[in-house]
This record gives structure tokens, C-alpha cells and sequence, in this order.
């Protein structure tokens, strides 16, 4: 049972077009500027994972929640998550740009500090390539068990598949909070290693969560008002993307208030400066554009319940919050490279690009041999029902 | 003590008799019927809409999703009120922090700006969700459902009874225009209902044909409320506070300003330093006691600039001014508690060496004290320049008009 | 393609079922017949436990607050913990009746009435302490803006202001948000009583509500709202109750991570004294049908979720602490975890993070006697991580002259006695008085309660 409508043409053209010029551009930039490029790539790697472990989050918060609404979805976030096993080659140019982005590998850095030489039993290069490809590899791991069992219940139709799921992600949850912390903490906080704060592991997961749940969304209208999905499944359908998105939002922004308000009030040096930076100069414009992009403009936007049922707003308001993610990491990351002034130019547009490609490029090839719905879900039919009916508490 | 309750039992029971609650009269109010499953009452729902009936009503013992469209209601208005609401909110509490914080009562605290944004935004986001909250509830009871109203004839019915139950009932009205008492029941019947009622008004409605809004009896216990509030208010706030233990800070074993120690021997609360002591670095004034005529003359150490000027005027405003008045005329703020010093405009001051009322201020002369222990001497010394300023300033002569 | 899968049912919410009069039956049992003998033995515990509490209360109103055990150093003792503690334990109630009812968990419903309550004699029993604390509770008016004849506003930059709004908005709306569910119930007992009395007061508090589709609608889509509006209402309260500490320069309170863990652990610990007083309650009303073994399940997932997040935070916290190189953070957590109150901080850990972890088993997740305990353990524990938070960081100063020992002294256990006697007195009168399940909303919920086609 393979989907029987065919992706057009043009998809795989389109995705095929984004990587081969997003890689260009990206090779150009590390010609043109090693450094900025690097940086750059730092924001394209946790941007990937976001997407790929976000929709992972998003399936085993699924299974654990018992949530049927969203199963005639699953494929969508399964197919996102399919970008996991490639992190491993993904990771790979970072290693050589570890001197390039991080003080704290300079040894004559280390030496003459000791804030850095209390950090070095955890900041040192052996220990951080180690917990990045443990990471990624426990990411594989979840990701297989999950998927696999997903996929043969397409066959099997066997409702121990979805008790065996609802185990895995349960064990998957915990690991997937301390992975995604470890990898903020590594790749982005540790950027200005003097710096720290509590919650951001948790920053990182809201944005991961969020930026999950809008790919899916994207995807997910797209395919739907494109037609590829069953016509049962209508536009009321769509009103928990909607809630979720705005939500998820909500509480991205309750985290970064918490954050924000928390080293403002206390004015603490040791904290401070980490603001300050992106309080001054160029950046105080793009930290406050960010806040509306990030949280006030999709609030207002997303807070009506008819907007929820609306596709298109929906699929714009996706591709608003994916960006205003990308922006967010732009903003935890560049600072680091210039305090001053914000650096956008060519050699941040291949990066983008380039991650759409590789998520068409993934689509295309996963739907190519998987049914797009679930069809051996068990509760598959109850998601689909739930929606044709008035006949819910929530409307 | 259950006596008591059965006496409030028994009024009870006398004002339920009284208002008619359990008799009726022989005027129709509504045909009811009740119905056994959700599904037979959507059915009748969308026939009694269908039919043209504007007076009906669906009661059921709980929420029956879909019942929207059968009975062609609008979607409810609510969410415009507590979004409306809720920015009433903001807006009050944005509003609200600005005015108190940073415009009537500004005060430092924690070295934060008078009114910021981060630190207003939790109370700014409570009040949000109070108004919209609270007034959500009230609007959805009052305004849209027109609630509270207990004089509803279908209240204290056996079919009420059954649609708080189990049942699920619907009624039409006899004031509907296309009301026929016979037809209805027949249509219910056919609808599968498993039981039709009649429903009649109650016999008097004492809430609807009077007004208890004047009963001599409301607007006493009214009267009364209110003395009784007033009386309370006045206790507390003016003897209850007085009382023990409500007056015991202001009771402590401290000292209090205009007040004998009763712990020093002297009386005074205040310590002077011990004989011989110098502050900080500052060196001694070598011609305390002595007369005017014998202070050398040293000459002020400070420059003439713009912030000694200011140093001296907020020291002169603060120290000097409660008795030489704000230009030095003598004019003395304290109503006559103390005598009145001369101007400092007279010939004889003008005429002083800085250093003699350096030391008018530091060792004080007849009945001014000395100001050594208050104020630090370089700031004595900016006091100078300020009275020079001063003078200068209020007997100016023509050749300061060219500068 | 083809969706042939068998859709399996989910487990029905009233297993062993029961028709609407025998559910109104069951549930109203308690209102209308004589309290049994357990639920006076019950009563006379809590209300001696609220004597107690307000006898020391007295005391202390009458002498002052130096009848505590709070010294210079250790300002803040029992009188914040307690508040914490019971804040904390309130928001349980919000969560299960609106962000489930948000996530559309059905579960909740034979449980969200009662646990409504809850949070508001929660709130209730919190209030007092941040009053007594204050020391002159009678002049606590002017925690409030309003005009006075000193023209003195109160500090907006006060996370304590921020507390005041908040608590009060906390306990407005939820208070709101339980009345608003009840009218139809209250409605329905109108009908159902005989008595005259009851029917007066029953007649009041239903507002003539009539079962009315037309008003349905409306307070279908008000309970939505309010619900919409609890949501975030239920983090900002102890997010801003993390405030009062984390905006402090104070290492051990001043850690970013303090507004979702606070959250996350006021979950907690609300759930844990839910799932207590629910385990008591209805083998003591016989109610095991509604409540049923399913729904305890539930909660302890819920309870080993949440216990692994303040897990989690525990952790963050202690590697921030060492990850900082900041020497004063890192003293704070060696002090707690190896110092004086090292007993308190390991309590903490065995009871939130330790024990809850048992429900990872089916079997202990259904094991009532097993489960008792183990929530009971969290109820400890998270008085205990309060505890933790304000003495152990408080106790040693910056300056190590004024390090001090805390020592509560027995007016502040009377005091913390007797907020126990206040929650589980209202809590008697409440089941009592009440009905402590919402009907209408476990109607709606039951098989073939809804239309099947339209």
C-alpha cells in the first residue's frame, strides 16, 4: 500500500535546486569567511535538529498522551524526523570549527583563566564530540525503534506495535530533554562560555517544540490543500495545529520572559553581560523586532479561533514561526561573533536554503515508499471521526 | 438551638407559600415533552425550528454537542467581551503602574528605573485575566443567559425535575404566534416523545407585580446595613487601632523625636562624640571659642564653580534656610518658634572675611549653634560662596549689568 | 486506501455503567443523607487541627511574630514555606479542570469538581501566611493601589506586589470557574430536594439556572474561556511566586530555571494531595465506580512526569551551580546537598524524585496501599524542597558572622497543623455540602451520551 497520488515533478526539481544551491552558497561563504560561516553553520545544525528531533518530541508526546487528532498527521512528522539519521554527517564540519567558535578549546585561553579551567572537565573537545554524537546516536536509536514499529503496523495492523510505541517514548522522553539541554548547552551556549543560565535547555526545547509543530503544520496544509491527503480530513482538523502552534508559542515566550526578567531584575555582572550584549548596538533593533516577530505579531494573529480552521493563515503562520526560530538562534548565536553589528549578507542565505532542500529532498524520498497516513493506526479512524463531527467538547 | 433553625424552617416555608411558588393557576405557560435519547431530541429541535417556532426551548441535563445547527442558534458573542475586557485590563494596569510608579510616587528601589516594562508585566498580565475572567462570568449570566431568575414557571416542575435527570425535554411556549395547544402535543407525540405535559404559570408572582425594591422593610435593613458598615468602619479605624495589641509598635522602648531619655542621665538621646575625637579625614578647627577678631584669615580652598555653588545652595537650603530664609533675608520659616536671625545683606556681613563665617558655622554665635558636627567642612566652605552669591546677588550694582 | 484498522476503544469513563438517576444517586448521597460516623471522626480531627492552628495564630497576633522561630538571617521560615507549599498545592485543581479540559483528557471529569475545590481551600489556607507574615495583618489593606492620606503607592517593582495581584487573581478566577460549573448541579439538586432550607439556599445559589439550550451555549463557550484563561493564569501564579526568589542576587534563589520549575513542582505536589484526599474519598463515599482505579493511574503518570521534570531541575541546578565557577553558587548547593541541612535536602530527593519513580511499574500504579504512600511521600517531600530552598540558602550569609541555625518553635508547628485542619475542614464541608463531582459534565461523557448522527 503505497500513496497512490504521485508528488509532482516539480517538488523534487524545487528540493534538488534548494540543496545544490544552498550547498554552493554555503562553500562559498566558508571560502569567503570561514569564521562567519561557521557560525552560521552552528545555527543551520541546531535549526535541523530542531525540525527533526522537534517532530520526534511531537510523536512521542503522541503516543504517551494517547492523542488521536493528530495520527492521520504522523507520517507528516515521521517523514520530518527522517532528517535524524543524517545529523551524523551533518555534525561532521563542526569538529573542525571547534577552534574557530569556541574560546574555551584554546588552551593559552584556558590557562589564564580560571572560570575556563573549572569549566574544562566538561568544555573540552574530546568530552564535547563525544556527548554530540551520543546524542545523535541515541536520537538514531529512538528514532529506528519508533519508526520501525510505526511502519509495520501499516501491514500488521497489530495494536501491540502502538503499546510497544507508547513504551519506547516514554523512554524516549527523558532522553530527548537531556539531549536537546546538552546540545544548547554545547553548541550554543557554550559560545560564550563564561555565561550561564538554568533554563536554557528548556529555551532550546521551546523552540524545538515550536518549530516541530509548525514544519508539521506547513507540511501537513500543504498536502492537504493539495489534495494528497484523504478527502475526509477537513479543515476543522487543523484547529489543534492552530492551538498547539499558539501555545507552544506562548510558552516560548514564557521561558524567554522568565529568562529575561530573572537577569534584568537580579543584575548580576556574571549574567548581565550576556544581555547586554544583545542589548546594545546593532542588536538591540533585532532583539526587539524579535519579540514581535517571535511572540506578539503570532499571538495577535493565531489567538482567534476562526484563524486556526483558516489553511492558508495556518500555513503562513508556520513558515512565520519557522523563520522567527531561525531568527531566535540567530540571535543566541551571532552575537558571539560580532557584539556590534548584525551580519547578514549572502553568507547567511545558503544556510537556509539548504535546509529546505534537504527537508523536500527527505519528503520527496520517504513518500516515495511510505503511506503518508498511518493506515494500520488503530487509532487512526477515531482521529479522523473527532473532527467530522461537531461532537467535541472543544470546538 | 435547632429550635432557632426550625424558625427560620418555618419562615422559609411562609414566604414560599406566600409568593405562590407551589400553586398554579389555570393559564397555560407551555407545552413540554420529553424525549430519551440525544438523538430524538436533535430530531424535535430541528422539526420545532423548522416548523417556525421562535418561543421554544430544548432542555437537556447536559450540554448536547450539535445542537447548534437543529436549533439555528448564532455562535455565542462571548469571546468579544473578555477580549475586550481583558485589553481594558492591560490597558488599566499599564496605565495604572505608569501614573503610581513613575509619575505620582516615584521612588528608588533596587537602583530600577521608576517605570520599566519587564517589572510590570506580571501584574499587568493578572489584571488581564481578572477583568476578562470575572467578567466573563458575569456577562454570561447576566447578560447573555438573563440569569438570576427564579420566577420562571418552568422552575419547581416535575419536568425539570426530569431534564436536571435524565430526560431531555422541550417545551413550547403558549405566547408563541403560532402556538395551537393541540397540534403541539400531537407533533410531540409523533417526535416519539414518551410523555407531554402541560405547564401553568404560577398563580401570583408577588416579584414581577410588586416592587420589593420599596418595601419598607428592604429599605431599612438597608438603612441599617449601612449604619452598622459606618459604625464599624469608624471603630476600627479610629479607637480599635489604639487598642492593644494593635498599638504595640508604637509603644517599642525607642526614642522618639520631641521626647526626654529616660535611659541618659542628660536627658538627650543623642550621644555627642567622645571629647577629643576628629572625623574622618578632616583636621580640627583650631579657633573654637575664640572670638571673631582673632580667626586668621584663611581663605576659601574651593574653586568657584558651578557644582560648589550647587553643593552650597543644597546644603545652604537644607541647613541654613529654616532660619535665614531661602536669600538670606532674615525671613525665617519657623513662625516665630525662634527668633529671627539678622539679613545676611546688612553691611556687616557683606563686609565679613570668608573665613569669619566659615566660623559663624562651624563654632556658631549667640544663640546659633554650631554646625561642625552636621556639616563636613569642605561643604561649610561651599556655603560660603552660596552667601557670597547670595549678597551678590541681592545688592548687584551697575557694573554687574555689563557682565 | 483503505482505514480497515479496528479503532479500539478508549476505556469508557463510567465502566460499570450506570443510568443518570442512579449517577445522580451516587453522587448526590452525600448531600442528602446524615453524615456517617468516619466523616464525623474525620471532621473532629481537622477542625482540633484548626483549633490548634488557631490558638498559636493568637498567639502569635498578640505578641507578634518574634514567637517564631525566623531569626535575622533565616527571615523567611515556616510562615513562606507553608505559603509555598499550599499555593503550590492549588494548582493541581486549575490544571486537571482546565488544561486537560483544553487537551480534551475526558479522564478528568469524575475528578475536576473536587479538585476545583481543592485548589481554592488550597489558596484559602495559603492567603493566611503571607498576612501573619507581614506581622500587622490588619493593616494588610494596604498591600492593595489605592488612594491613602500618606499619598503612598505600593512598590510595582516588587515581586511581593506581583504575589498580591496574583494570588488574588488566582483565587478570584478560580473561584469563579468552581461556581460557574456548580450552578447546574445546584440546579438539579433544587429539583431533587424536599427540604425547605435546603431548597432556599439551593434556589440562591443556582441563579434559576433551567438547563436551557439557549443558555448551554453560552456557558459552553464561557467554561472555554475561562478554561483558555486559566491556562496561563495557573503558570503566572507560581511563576511570579518563583519570583518573590529568583529575582533576588541570592545564589540558591537566583537561578534562571525557577518559574517552570516552580510550575512543574506545584503540579507536583497539587496532584499528590489530590490523589491523597481522592484515594480516602472514595472508598469513603463509594464512589469507586466514578473514580475509578483508570483515573489513579493516570494521576501517578502524571505524578512520575512531573516528579522527573523537578528531577530534572534539581539537576540543572546543580550543574549550573559547579558549571558557573561562580564560588558562592557553587557553596550553596555543597552546602545543601553535605551541610547542616544536608537530612532536609536528601528527604526532598528520596521524595520527588526517588520514590515516584516506583510508578514507572503497572502494579504499584494500581496498587492503592502502595500508591497512598508514595503520594504521601510526595506531599512530604515537597514541604520539604520549600524548605530546602528557604532556610537552606537563607541559613548561611554572605557573611559568615551571621550564619545562623533555624529552629521552628512550636507556634509555628501549631500554625502548620492548623492549615491542615483549615484545608481538610473545608474539604469535609465540602464533599458534604456539595456535590463533589460535576453531573453534568460525567453525563455528557458517558456512552451514548452524545448524538450519534446528524
Amino acid at each position: 500500500m503505497i500513496n497512490t497520488k504521485k508528488l509532482s515533478n516539480k517538488i523534487k526539481y524545487t528540493g534538488t535546486a534548494c540543496l545544490i544551491i544552498g550547498a554552493l552558497l554555503i562553500i562559498f561563504s566558508f571560502l569567503f569567511d570561514a569564521k562567519r560561516a561557521f557560525y552560521n553553520y552552528i545555527i543551520m545544525y541546531t535549526f535541523i535538529v530542531s525540525i527533526a528531533v522537534g517532530a520526534l518530541c511531537l510523536i512521542a508526546i503522541e503516543y504517551m498522551s494517547g492523542a488521536a487528532w493528530s495520527v492521520p498527521f504522523r507520517r507528516v512528522n515521521e517523514f520530518l524526523s527522517s532528517a535524524i539519521p543524517f545529523l551524523i554527517i551533518l555534525v561532521i564540519p563542526i569538529i573542525p570549527g571547534i577552534h574557530t567558535l569556541y574560546h574555551w578549546s584554546h588552551k593559552d585561553a584556558v590557562d589564564t583563566d580560571p572560570v575556563l579551567q573549572g569549566k574544562s572537565p566538561y568544555l573540552n573537545e574530546t568530552f564535547f564530540i563525544l556527548r554530540l554524537f551520543i546524542c545523535i546516536l541515541l536520537w538514531i536509536i529512538f528514532y529506528i525503534f519508533i519508526i520501525r514499529n510505526s511502519r509495520k503496523q501499516d501491514y500488521s495492523k497489530d495494536i501491540a506495535l502502538t503499546n510497544k510505541n507508547i513504551k519506547i517514548s516514554v523512554l524516549f522522553a527523558p532522553f530527548a530533554v537531556i539531549t536537546l539541554t546538552l546540545t544548547s548547552i554545547d553548541l550554543i551556549m557554550s559560545l560564550e562560555a563564561h555565561w550561564y543560565s538554568t533554563i536554557f535547555g528548556i529555551y532550546y526545547l521551546a523552540g524545538t517544540l515550536l518549530s516541530g509543530i509548525s514544519a508539521v503544520t506547513l507540511i501537513s496544509v500543504l498536502l492537504a490543500q493539495k489534495g494528497y491527503f484523504d478527502e475526509r480530513i477537513q479543515r476543522r482538523h487543523f484547529h489543534t495545529f492552530g492551538m498547539l502552534m499558539f501555545a507552544l508559542n506562548v510558552f516560548w515566550a514564557y521561558i524567554a520572559f522568565s529568562q529575561y526578567l530573572l537577569i534584568w531584575y537580579a543584575d548580576i555582572p556574571e549574567e548581565t553581560f550576556w544581555l547586554l550584549k544583545r542589548m546594545n548596538g546593532h542588536w538591540q533593533y533585532f532583539s526587539i523586532s524579535i519579540i514581535f516577530i517571535h511572540f506578539i505579531i503570532p499571538f495577535i494573529v493565531l489567538i482567534s479561533s476562526a484563524v486556526k480552521t483558516n489553511l492558508n493563515i495556518l500555513k503562513f503562520m508556520a513558515i512565520w514561526l519557522l523563520a522567527a526560530h531561525w531568527l531566535d538562534l540567530y540571535w543566541l548565536v551571532m552575537p558571539a561573533f560580532d557584539d556590534h553589528s548584525l551580519a547578514i549578507g549572502w553568507v547567511e542565505a545558503g544556510f537556509p536554503i539548504f535546509t529546505v532542500g534537504i527537508f523536500i529532498l527527505l519528503f520527496v524520498y520517504k513518500y516515495s515508499k511510505v503511506n503518508i497516513i498511518p493506515v494500520g493506526d488503530p487509532k487512526l479512524k477515531h482521529g479522523i471521526d473527532m473532527f467530522l463531527y461537531p461532537d467535541l467538547s472543544i470546538d | 438551638m435547632f429550635g432557632f433553625f426550625k424558625k427560620i424552617k418555618n419562615k422559609i416555608t411562609e414566604i414560599n407559600s406566600d409568593l405562590g411558588i407551589d400553586e398554579r393557576n389555570q393559564e397555560l405557560f407551555a407545552v413540554s415533552a420529553l424525549f430519551d435519547t440525544p438523538d430524538d431530541i436533535i430530531k424535535a429541535a430541528k422539526t420545532l425550528s423548522s416548523s417556525g417556532f421562535k418561543k421554544y426551548d430544548i432542555h437537556t441535563p447536559y450540554p448536547v454537542h450539535g445542537m447548534d445547527d437543529p436549533m439555528k442558534l448564532k455562535p455565542s458573542k462571548l469571546g468579544f467581551f473578555t477580549f475586550f475586557f481583558g485589553s481594558l485590563g492591560t490597558l488599566t494596569a499599564i496605565a495604572m503602574i505608569f501614573y503610581m510608579a513613575g509619575f505620582d510616587y516615584k521612588n528608588i528601589i533596587g537602583g530600577k528605573p521608576f517605570f520599566s516594562l519587564p517589572p510590570s508585566i506580571p501584574v499587568t498580565f493578572e489584571l488581564t485575566i481578572l477583568l476578562a475572567g470575572a467578567f466573563t462570568v458575569f456577562l454570561v449570566l447576566i447578560l447573555f443567559n438573563k440569569l438570576p431568575l427564579n420566577n420562571n414557571p418552568l422552575l419547581d416542575t416535575e419536568y425539570m425535575k426530569r431534564v436536571s435527570s435524565d430526560k431531555f425535554g422541550a417545551i413550547v411556549e403558549a405566547d408563541d404566534e403560532l402556538f395551537n395547544k393541540d397540534e403541539i402535543i400531537r407533533l410531540f407525540k409523533s417526535l416519539g416523545s414518551s410523555e407531554v405535559n402541560l405547564i401553568y404559570k404560577f398563580k401570583h408572582n408577588e416579584l414581577t407585580t410588586e416592587r420589593p425594591i420599596f418595601d419598607f422593610k428592604f429599605i431599612t435593613l438597608l438603612f441599617l446595613l449601612a449604619l452598622i458598615t459606618a459604625a464599624v468602619t469608624y471603630f476600627s479605624l479610629n479607637k480599635l487601632i489604639y487598642l492593644p495589641p494593635f498599638n504595640w509598635m508604637s509603644e517599642q522602648f525607642k526614642v522618639k523625636p520631641q521626647t526626654q531619655s529616660t535611659f541618659f542621665e542628660d536627658g538627650y538621646s543623642m550621644r555627642n562624640p567622645i571629647e577629643g575625637s576628629i572625623p574622618r579625614n578632616e583636621l580640627p578647627y583650631e579657633y573654637r571659642g575664640l572670638p571673631d577678631s582673632l580667626v586668621k584669615y584663611m581663605s576659601n580652598p574651593l574653586p568657584v564653580s558651578k557644582e560648589v555653588f550647587e553643593k552650597g545652595k543644597t546644603m545652604y537650603d537644607i541647613y541654613c534656610s529654616p532660619c535665614h530664609g531661602y536669600y538670606g533675608k532674615g525671613d525665617s520659616r519657623l513662625n516665630g518658634q525662634f527668633p529671627n536671625p539678622p539679613s545676611l545683606h546688612t553691611d556687616r556681613a557683606r563686609l565679613m572675611k570668608d573665613a569669619a563665617i566659615y566660623h559663624i558655622i562651624t563654632t556658631g554665635q549667640n544663640i546659633m549653634p554650631a554646625y561642625d558636627k552636621q556639616i563636613p567642612q569642605l561643604n561649610r566652605w561651599a556655603i560660603v560662596h552660596y552667601i557670597r552669591a547670595l549678597q551678590r546677588s541681592q545688592n548687584a550694582n551697575d557694573g554687574d549689568m555689563n557682565k | 486506501m483503505s482505514y480497515d484498522a479496528t479503532y479500539t476503544k478508549e476505556l469508557p469513563l463510567v465502566p460499570e455503567r450506570s443510568s443518570f438517576p442512579e449517577l445522580d444517586e451516587v453522587v448526590f448521597k452525600p448531600t442528602e443523607t446524615k453524615p456517617t460516623r468516619a466523616w464525623y471522626i474525620a471532621f473532629i480531627i481537622s477542625s482540633t487541627a484548626l483549633l490548634i492552628g488557631a490558638l498559636s495564630l493568637g498567639y502569635t497576633l498578640y505578641y507578634g511574630i518574634g514567637m517564631w522561630g525566623n531569626n535575622n538571617t533565616v527571615g523567611w521560615g515556616f510562615d513562606i514555606i507553608n505559603f509555598v507549599f499550599w499555593i503550590g498545592i492549588g494548582h493541581a485543581g486549575t490544571l486537571i479542570s482546565a488544561i486537560l479540559y483544553l487537551f480534551r483528557q475526558k479522564w478528568r471529569t469524575g475528578i475536576a469538581r473536587f479538585a476545583e475545590a481543592m485548589t481554592i481551600f488550597a489558596v484559602m489556607t495559603a492567603g493566611i501566611f503571607p498576612l501573619i507574615h507581614v506581622g500587622r495583618p490588619w493593616l494588610a489593606g494596604y498591600l492593595f493601589p489605592y488612594p491613602n492620606q500618606h499619598n503612598v503607592w505600593v512598590n510595582f517593582n516588587s515581586p511581593l506586589l506581583w504575589d498580591v495581584f496574583a494570588v488574588s487573581t488566582y483565587f478570584i478566577i478560580s473561584f469563579l470557574f468552581w461556581g460557574l460549573g456548580l450552578i447546574p448541579d445546584i440546579a438539579n439538586l433544587r429539583s431533587r430536594t424536599k427540604s425547605g432550607i435546603k431548597k432556599f439556599f439551593y434556589t440562591i445559589l443556582s441563579f434559576g439556572w433551567r438547563n436551557s439550550n439557549r443558555h448551554w451555549q453560552h456557558y459552553e463557550r464561557a467554561y472555554l474561556l475561562l478554561a483558555g484563561l486559566s491556562t496561563p493564569l495557573v503558570l503566572s501564579v507560581h511563576t511570579i511566586v518563583s519570583f518573590d526568589f529568583a529575582v533576588s542576587v541570592l545564589p540558591g534563589w537566583h537561578t534562571t530555571i525557577f518559574p517552570p520549575y516552580f510550575v512543574a513542582g506545584a503540579i507536583f505536589s497539587g496532584f499528590g494531595m489530590v490523589a491523597t484526599v481522592l484515594i480516602v474519598l472514595r472508598k469513603v463515599f463509594d464512589l469507586k465506580h466514578i473514580i475509578t482505579i483508570d483515573h489513579l493511574e493516570k494521576m501517578n503518570k502524571i505524578l512520575l512526569l512531573t516528579g522527573t521534570i523537578v528531577g530534572y531541575a534539581y539537576a540543572m541546578e546543580f550543574f549550573t551551580a559547579w558549571y558557573s565557577g561562580y564560588q558562592f553558587e557553587q557553596f550553596v548547593f555543597i552546602n545543601r546537598a553535605f551541610g547542616p541541612y544536608a537530612w532536609a535536602y536528601w528527604i526532598m530527593i528520596a521524595c520527588n524524585v526517588g520514590f515516584p519513580q516506583l510508578f514507572w511499574f503497572k502494579k504499584i500504579r494500581r496498587s492503592i496501599p502502595v500508591m497512598m504512600i508514595i503520594v504521601i511521600l510526595v506531599n512530604v517531600g515537597m514541604w520539604f524542597e520549600r524548605f530546602v530552598i528557604i532556610v537552606t540558602s537563607l541559613h548561611r550569609d554572605f557573611l559568615p558572622s551571621s550564619w545562623a541555625m533555624y529552629i521552628p518553635t512550636w507556634y509555628d508547628a501549631g500554625i502548620f497543623l492548623g492549615s491542615f485542619g483549615m484545608f481538610f475542614t473545608l474539604v469535609l464541608l465540602f464533599v458534604k455540602l456539595l456535590p463533589s463531582i460535576s453531573l453534568t459534565e460525567l453525563k455528557a461523557v458517558t456512552e451514548n451520551a452524545q448524538p450519534k448522527n446528524h
